[in-house]
């Protein structure tokens, strides 16, 4: 009896400590194939944006690095110079923004395909998961960059480039651009600011 | 080169990058969608600060990375100039003919317009001794005067998979060295460079679409000036309503339009010149 408990209560423990969803590296492109295929047929269905959207972040969420992604906008340089409250707010503001950007964009999709070109190595041991979308009249170019998270073992996509424009990288230089006129709270304000607005217009 | 380009792309980056979190219209879920995968962040955050250093040597120094800018007090202005006259002139302009044409028909004129550009991807491939896809190019202009009404479809790439190969003076002059050189942005065309402002000239000068030199170069359509105004307001109007509504989405994006169009135009070219 007693060891039945014990067992139960390590199996128990086990399941919560496994990371719900992990990701190997031959694994990327199969798994970034079913989930961006996952989301285009979500898109296609008749459903509210409200359910649609949540079913497109339980799909995606996973393969995402947020904490990464939000620390690598403001460059660590600013993320080392703010305080852990500022962080985290900014943290939170900066992956609702993320995930308000692509809800905004929803409404563009129109059945354009998605050509799967590879997973290639990139800079520093990270990988690179290549598409294509064929657009009306031209064809994009979008990477998904992936790293080796050690938190997590898993691989974790940590910027998206599309036609070589990183978002990453717009994000630092904007960010740096404000900074010089601005303190981090009042950009802290603005990101709050923009997110309100949008939910009215949506 | 092309100002729309620009905005169809962080269009795109935006669509990509992100996840759609549609249950901001109900706020309540929306926060808590939010709220919990930021628990999640803030842990993972303090604990990997130490291996974030080969991270920024990617992404460089932000001070470093910056776009050479000179004239920003000029560029800023005509951003601003650009933008009035898409909201006033253009969008409204595209959103009326879109109405009146079907989408079909503008694709088409599109791909006339791509198709009568031939002599600029030509050259600029052979130029950067990308031979193959010059052939392909050559190619792709028989099949499509002849299989595509002269242009007007594209069964080189719906047929046969030849894709168009876009190459310019700029990203020429780029695939030899020349660096960008200062920020300018255009009337009307929007982001460039000094160096992809030059290539823009060289390109117009052998354009079928454009009447310089039409004296001396056969195939000029445009005779004259006031037929260059004609065909480049067709070429505008065409591709902006190809993309209504784009625009928009950037400008509701960009923390701050102005740096945003910049620094995505300049690695959009680096990155073209790169391949």
């Amino acid at each position: 009896m007693k060891t039945n408990k014990l067992l139960k209560i390590f199996l128990i423990l086990a399941t919560i400590s496994i990371p719900s969803f992990a990701l190997r590296q031959n694994e990327i492109e199969p798994v970034m194939h079913s989930k961006i295929e996952k989301v285009l047929t979500v898109l296609k269905k008749k459903e509210s944006n409200t359910i649609r959207g949540q079913e497109i972040i339980r799909t995606l969420d996973p393969v995402f690095d947020y904490a990464l992604m939000a620390k690598l906008a403001l460059s660590s340089k600013t993320w080392d110079s703010i305080t852990s409250a500022q962080q985290k707010e900014f943290t939170r503001l900066f992956i609702a923004r993320l995930k308000q950007s692509y809800l905004d964009k929803l409404d563009l999709y129109n059945n354009q395909k998605v050509i799967y070109k590879g997973v290639k190595p990139y800079q520093k041991g990270r990988l690179q998961l290549q598409t294509e979308v064929i657009g009306k009249d031209e064809t994009y170019k979008i990477n998904y960059n992936f790293h080796n998270s050690k938190n997590s073992g898993n691989w974790l996509i940590y910027d998206v480039e599309l036609a070589g424009v990183s978002i990453i990288q717009t994000y630092r230089q904007q960010f740096a651009g404000l900074l010089k006129e601005k303190n981090f709270d009042e950009i802290l304000i603005q990101l709050r600011e923009k997110q309100p607005s949008k939910a009215k217009q949506s | 080169m092309n100002a729309r380009k620009i905005f169809i792309i962080a269009m795109m980056l935006g669509y990509t990058n992100t996840f759609a979190d549609t249950a901001i219209e109900n706020n309540s879920t929306a926060t808590s969608i939010i709220s919990s995968s930021d628990v999640n962040t803030t842990n993972e955050i303090n604990t990997s600060i130490g291996n974030t250093a080969s991270f920024e040597e990617e992404f460089g120094d932000v001070n470093k990375t910056a776009v050479f800018d000179p004239f920003s007090g000029y560029n800023k202005f005509m951003t601003n100039v650009n933008d009035k006259f898409y909201k006033n002139i253009a969008d409204p302009i595209a959103t009326g003919y879109a109405k009146i044409l079907p989408e079909k028909a503008r694709i088409s004129v599109n791909n006339l317009i791509h198709h009568l550009r031939f002599p600029i991807r030509l050259a600029n491939n052979l130029l950067q001794f990308k031979i193959k896809n010059s052939a392909e190019e050559t190619g792709r202009f028989v099949v499509n005067t002849i299989f595509g009404l002269g242009g007007l479809f594209d069964p080189a790439k719906t047929d046969l998979g030849w894709e168009r190969h876009d190459e310019d003076l700029g990203q020429t002059l780029g695939f030899y060295g020349l660096p960008d050189g200062p920020y300018i942005v255009l009337p009307i065309l929007g982001s460039s460079n000094l160096r992809d402002t030059v290539g823009l000239v060289g390109d117009t000068y052998i354009s079928p679409l454009y009447s310089a030199d039409a004296d001396n170069i056969c195939y000029k359509i445009p005779q004259n000036t006031y037929q260059d105004v004609l065909i480049g307001s067709v070429e505008v109007i065409n591709k902006t309503s190809l993309h209504l509504g784009e625009y928009d989405l950037i400008k509701k994006d960009a923390l701050d339009l102005y740096s945003f169009l910049r620094d995505a135009y300049t690695q959009q070219r680096r990155q073209k010149i790169k391949e």
